[in-house]
């Protein structure tokens, strides 16, 4: 359908409407959403607004153009009218979705101030634990230790980080797992020199 | 879906039922009686002119009419224009007469009347008086833009403000001692300028559908 064609067809029914034609109404009504949904969908999804919110949408338009028909002039062509009401319910639409999200995410002072005060103070001690009872390894055990069991990394992607295979990953975690064990043994244990251990890898 | 069909077909079975008068009635019936309203108080609150039969017959009260008058009709073109979705934007030249009476105003002043007035308070009096004169104004349009269906709710409040500013005017040249011009068209303007700052903001918050 052209841009004339539907301009004379949608024109006409809203001008059918006033004379209480209230079949030729609902074919319009009904064309307008079909065409609605069209080309506002692809909109909605694009700001991630899914099917659901472009059918609340087209709602919206469609109460719009029933309630504020009657600022329309017969005279005019309809085309241009239902534009700007389309647009003005779209705007506004985001905008009410803007806004909901805001207060569906928005963080009060009070959690504010708790997720930097406490919480932040003991991530940070534990952390500096974890450092120093790591201390105890040599270099790549430590970054091993440090990347699977700190960072939560798997052992195929420490693997191809460090360039090597997955088994002698998982024998260095093995050793490394056990050092840790023996260093925090009440006994004390002289630790070797780090280098030596670092030789036989 | 399913929702969206079941919601065409009760607007559908809403067909033919004729709701209010058009706007463009609405908009004269009120324009007309928000002009009462300001007279009322302008002879209640403000009083006329003690020398009003000799005053009314002279230029600057002739001016002053012309002016207020002349906003007044063009910012009446104007919301209907903001009321209405897809209008033609050549509503706005409708605002042109009043723009360019004031601006052969304040150019070509004939009566030597000083801008800030004879008094001290002649400026705060008469702006004053205006912005109150035009409150009724500003309430009635506003109830009737309800009905209408303005797509820039800023906008609209804001020419609803000049519209109520230039009726409390109007109404206000019957007490209004300052008789210049340029006086006129400089004040007068900016007490129509404040409650078009005013209406935008109301707008904005009330004018949504």
């Amino acid at each position: 359908m052209t841009v004339e064609e539907r301009e004379q067809r949608w024109g006409e029914a809203m001008r059918a409407e006033l004379r209480g034609d209230a079949a030729a109404y609902e074919r319009m009504l009904k064309e307008v959403a079909t065409v609605l949904r069209r080309s506002l969908g692809p909109r909605l999804v694009r700001v991630g607004l899914g099917a659901h919110e472009s059918e609340d949408l087209v709602q919206e338009i469609l109460i719009g153009l029933h309630a504020k028909r009657h600022t329309w002039d017969p005279a005019r062509p309809f085309l241009p009218w239902l534009h700007a009401i389309t647009r003005y319910k779209l705007i506004d639409f985001m905008r009410h979705r803007r806004r909901e999200t805001r207060l569906r995410v928005d963080l009060p002072l009070e959690d504010w101030l708790e997720i930097v005060e406490s919480p932040a103070d003991e991530a940070y001690r534990a952390s500096w634990e974890v450092d120093r009872h790591l201390a105890v390894l040599p270099v790549s055990q430590r970054k091993i230790v440090r990347a699977i069991a700190v960072e939560g990394a798997s052992v195929r992607n420490v693997a191809r980080g460090l360039a090597t295979s997955e088994g002698a990953v998982r024998v260095t975690l093995h050793r490394a797992i056990r050092r840790l064990l023996g260093a925090s043994d009440p006994a004390p244990t002289k630790l070797p020199p780090r280098n030596e251990h670092d030789k036989h890898r | 879906m399913t929702s969206t069909d079941d919601l065409i077909r009760s607007l559908a079975s809403a067909a033919g039922t004729r709701r209010s008068a058009s706007l463009r009635s609405a908009l004269a019936v009120t324009g007309v009686a928000s002009l009462v309203c300001a007279l009322l108080l302008v002879f209640s609150v403000i009083g006329i002119r003690q020398d009003f039969a000799e005053m009314a017959v002279r230029m600057p009260f002739g001016f002053k009419l012309a002016y207020t008058g002349a906003l007044a009709v063009g910012a009446s073109v104007v919301v209907l224009y903001a009321a209405t979705p897809g209008a033609s934007a050549t509503a706005l030249y409708a605002l042109s007469p009043a723009v360019i009476l004031s601006a052969l105003g304040v150019i070509f002043d004939p009566t030597a009347f000083p801008i800030m007035g004879r008094t001290d308070t002649a400026v705060a009096s008469c702006v004053g008086a205006i912005l109150f004169l035009s409150l009724p104004a500003m309430i009635l349009i506003f109830v009737v833009m309800r009905k209408g269906a303005p797509t820039q709710p800023l906008f609209a409040g804001a020419v609803i403000g000049l519209l109520s500013a230039s009726v409390g005017a109007m109404a206000y040249t019957l007490a209004c001692k300052n008789d210049g011009t340029a006086f006129v068209a400089i004040w007068y303007g900016a007490a129509c300028a404040i409650m078009a700052a005013i209406g935008a903001v109301v707008g904005h918050r009330v004018l949504r559908w």
